[in-house]
């Protein structure tokens, strides 16, 4: 029976492989692949892919990271994990098969065993994978020959996921036999609470007291955290968990070949421990599979992970829709009500109490400057990081509404309604986070380090922000939804079947492409930024001259979007979903 | 009234449509059929505006579909056979949205009837997720309802929905015709189209086999004048080369 399973994972693999391979025909794949395979290689085998350099932070060769130390801290990353293993799951276990495999598998002659041990096969595509893509990363920290660091990290990767699944196969006998989620973690978190109080406890007695000093000397807060790690009651507490990572950090083949022996008796023991397993796990698998399609299709849909999955709640709209008015209004409004799923309402709710906590000592502290300056300035940094970064988040526009591209073409609206309807909704709430940034800005920094005649300033250069930043996310915007409209596949490579090398090339010529336009697109508002500054400048005050340079800039970036609105409605209208369908 | 003159969709070298006329009237009901991948779906899709004709000329109430799309399209209600919904919107907002898509002023009295007739009434804040296949579908059809079309066209009416449901679909349709809609239903179960429709236009391989009335098509391709639908479309699908627009007579 495990031959027909593996004759279906070795067939589905290599299908998938012909099927990319022969995408590559088509020439922008093939370039795509090749911009992506150049990338990655420049990323992983690139001169400081794997050599250690100078340079560097302290890693484990050196005296302050010392190699008990790094096996201390990585056990105790993996206690952890264990813990989170243990403690925050709630469901009953459940491996997660595809539609297909339940469909034909469930029904089948097949032993809970069998199909265990061809989850366990398939769980070692990926972890073969990751520990492969791992070890080039961060062989550079370490010392030891490429091989052990690849077989270390398969081991680590192999026990952990073992471990979990055991764990949610034990979590389910217990569950059975009336042990409720909450007994079982105040039982888990009591083991880890008693065990932290050994460690305390040993630390009072034989270390010296911790002083004052040490927490402004960090050097010293780092020795006696080390002292903490490496000796006294952790030391054994974290043993198992030392065995894993023992045989990653060995520094040469002999200290490998004698870390191994163990580390790999523990993976034979979680892997006797699942195997031998007799949990129902069918139905919640059933249950677990037809989330993670949900979840998919959302992705596809939408074209991001984030807020993804099944939805549960209606969300609030943000204002009453009229049923007269300008039809783009109602898309604007469909997709702020999307965009809400971004930010819960717990969060909305915290929002002016955050606002008000970060403002208050922000106001308080200005007058001695500092942390106001500091907040300031990152407000400021911040909000220049959401002009390229808030799109990438904020994706309630032709991106998510591709999918569904055949209702939009359906509707009585001209091409530009459509586009500015859909790239509204993104433009307010990123626009909206960066006036909140703003104004925390230059709160802060009115009596920052500038003193008292830079507040003006401060205060006309948050303006001369604030005037800027929704129209260039509109032209920004209005560039990564023409993409989308011109290559959606790339935009939005969920939606089809491209995924793999190609998609990380797609992706970095698309960024390319719309860096190039936004450049061309400001080359026009910035000169005449420039010349009306300038002029300003010499004929009055510097404060306004900005205000006034950035209002005529942002006029002319106003004419470019009506341009640009008419030249994407355009493209809109022209848009052959037939032809985007067909392969 | 739904004109069809000419209208051709290629993909590549291939047509998926090819020099497909036709005219709908008001009070008509249209059976469009044929075999798979005869280009059903893709002549719903060009004479809804979703996709654009290569060749052709579409009027939907009067209306150039490609000089006017915009008066055209507010004449028409396409239903496809998977219900296409915004996940994060309530049965009421998609109401409230189509009704300013489609300006309908007096939308909130017509807008609960429908919910009424439709079953729905007692769930306007659940989202799609919450509802099963039948009940998206009947929200599907509460939207495209609520801006009184004159043209209506269904692609699978049926699919997924109840026996009960299938009656009051037939039911819907048979009332809109009456009030004057032209409407094409493009559908597989040919006893559905032999029970609702009074026309029938068969398609194959992208081109028209023949169109009529469903007396004068079984006339031309059944021997005995009560043969079924189902033995029509057998030899009218059969025996028709690909690009015959009207095949022998058997």
């Amino acid at each position: 029976m495990i031959n027909a399973l593996l004759y279906l994972q070795w067939h589905s693999f290599r299908n998938r492989a012909r099927a990319r391979l022969r995408r590559l025909r088509q020439p922008k794949y093939l370039l795509a692949a090749l911009v992506g395979a150049l990338y990655l290689s420049l990323i992983l085998l690139g001169p400081h892919a794997s050599a250690p350099s100078s340079g560097r932070p302290p890693d484990i060769q050196s005296p302050a990271v010392s190699p008990p130390l790094a096996e201390m801290l990585g056990a105790l990353l993996l206690l952890v994990l264990t813990l989170g293993a243990w403690v925050f799951p709630g469901e009953r276990a459940a491996l997660v098969f595809g539609e297909a495999e339940i469909a034909f598998l469930f029904p089948a002659p097949v032993t809970r065993r069998t199909l265990i041990h061809f989850k366990l096969a398939r769980s070692q595509v990926a972890i073969l994978l990751t520990s492969f893509i791992f070890t080039l990363l961060f062989n550079r920290h370490r010392s030891g020959p490429f091989w052990t660091a690849a077989i270390g990290w398969w081991l680590v990767l192999s026990i952990v996921s073992l471990h979990r699944l055991g764990a949610s196969f034990a979590r389910t006998m217990l569950m059975d036999r009336g042990i409720t989620n909450w007994q079982r973690r105040l039982a888990v978190l009591g083991l880890a609470a008693a065990a932290g109080a050994a460690v305390l406890v040993w630390a009072w007695q034989a270390l010296p007291p911790m002083s004052q000093d040490l927490w402004t000397d960090l050097p010293a807060l780092g020795r006696y955290y080390q002292q903490v790690l490496t000796a006294g009651p952790l030391l054994w507490l974290l043993y198992p968990f030392r065995l894993v990572v023992r045989p990653y950090l060995a520094p040469d083949a002999a200290s490998f070949a004698l870390a191994a022996g163990p580390a790999l008796l523990l993976l034979a023991l979680h892997y006797a421990w699942v195997v031998r397993a007799d949990v129902a796990f069918e139905e919640s698998s059933v249950e677990a599979s037809r989330r993670l399609a949900e979840k998919l299709a959302a992705v596809r849909r939408e074209g991001s992970g984030l807020g993804s999955g099944a939805l549960t709640k209606a969300r609030r709209p943000p204002f009453a829709l009229r049923p007269v008015g300008p039809p783009y209004t109602a898309l604007l409004w469909k997709n702020l009500i999307g965009a809400s799923r971004l930010f819960s309402s717990r969060f909305i709710l915290a929002l002016p109490v955050l606002l008000i906590a970060m403002l208050l000592p922000a106001v308080d502290l200005a007058r001695r400057g500092g942390l106001s300056a500091a907040v300031g300035f990152a407000a400021a940094l911040f909000c220049g990081y959401t002009v390229f970064f808030g799109p990438q988040i904020v994706r309630q526009d032709f991106r998510a509404d591709l999918a569904l591209a055949d209702l939009l073409k359906l509707y009585p609206l001209r091409g530009w309604q459509v586009v500015l309807g859909e790239v509204l909704a993104p433009v307010v709430v990123i626009s909206a986070a960066q006036w909140l940034l703003i104004l925390v800005s230059v709160t802060c920094l009115w009596h920052g380090p500038a003193g008292p005649t830079g507040g003006g300033r401060i205060a006309a250069l948050g303006l001369a922000a604030a005037l800027a930043l929704p129209a260039l996310n509109f032209v920004l915007l209005l560039i990564i939804n023409a993409a989308a409209l011109l290559l959606p596949a790339w935009v939005n490579p969920a939606r089809g079947s491209a995924r793999g090398l190609e998609v990380m090339g797609q992706q970095l010529l698309l960024a390319l492409g719309q860096f190039v336009v936004l450049l061309l697109a400001l080359a026009l508002p910035a000169g005449v930024f420039a010349t009306v500054f300038f002029l300003g400048t010499v004929l009055g005050s510097p404060a306004w001259a900005l205000v006034l340079a950035t209002l005529v800039a942002a006029l002319g970036l106003a004419g470019e979007m009506i341009l640009g609105l008419l030249l994407v409605g355009r493209l809109f209208e022209r848009l052959d979903i037939g032809h985007e369908q067909t392969p | 009234m739904i004109e069809v003159e000419h209208l051709t969709k290629l993909y590549g070298n291939i047509a998926a449509v090819h020099d497909l006329s036709f005219v709908g009237r008001p009070g008509e009901v249209m059976g469009l059929v044929g075999p798979n991948g005869a280009g059903k779906t893709t002549t719903l899709r060009c004479l809804s505006g979703i996709i654009p004709p290569t060749r052709g000329r579409i009027r939907v109430g009067g209306h150039d579909l490609g000089a006017d799309p915009l008066a055209a399209k507010r004449q028409l209600a396409l239903f496809p056979d998977e219900p296409r919904l915004f996940d994060y919107l309530t049965v009421w907002q998609h109401l409230v949205f189509t009704a300013r898509i489609y300006q309908v002023a007096d939308f909130a009295s017509r807008a609960r009837s429908l919910l009424e007739q439709l079953e729905l009434a007692d769930r306007p804040h659940a989202l799609p997720g919450e509802l099963s296949r039948g009940m998206k579908q009947k929200l599907v059809i509460a939207c495209g309802l609520l801006h009184s079309p004159r043209v209506l066209y269904f692609d699978e009416p049926l699919t997924g929905l109840d026996p009960l449901g299938i009656r009051r679909m037939k039911d819907t349709i048979h009332r809109l015709a009456r009030e004057g809609a032209a409407i094409i239903i493009s559908s597989h179960l040919l006893h559905l189209v032999e029970e609702v429709c009074s026309h029938v236009l068969i398609l194959h391989r992208g081109r028209r086999v023949t169109f009529g009335t469903l007396d004068e098509v079984t006339r031309q391709f059944a021997a005995a004048p009560d043969a079924s639908l189902e033995e029509v479309f057998l030899r009218a699908t059969e025996v028709s080369p690909a690009g015959a627009d009207t095949p022998p007579r058997p």
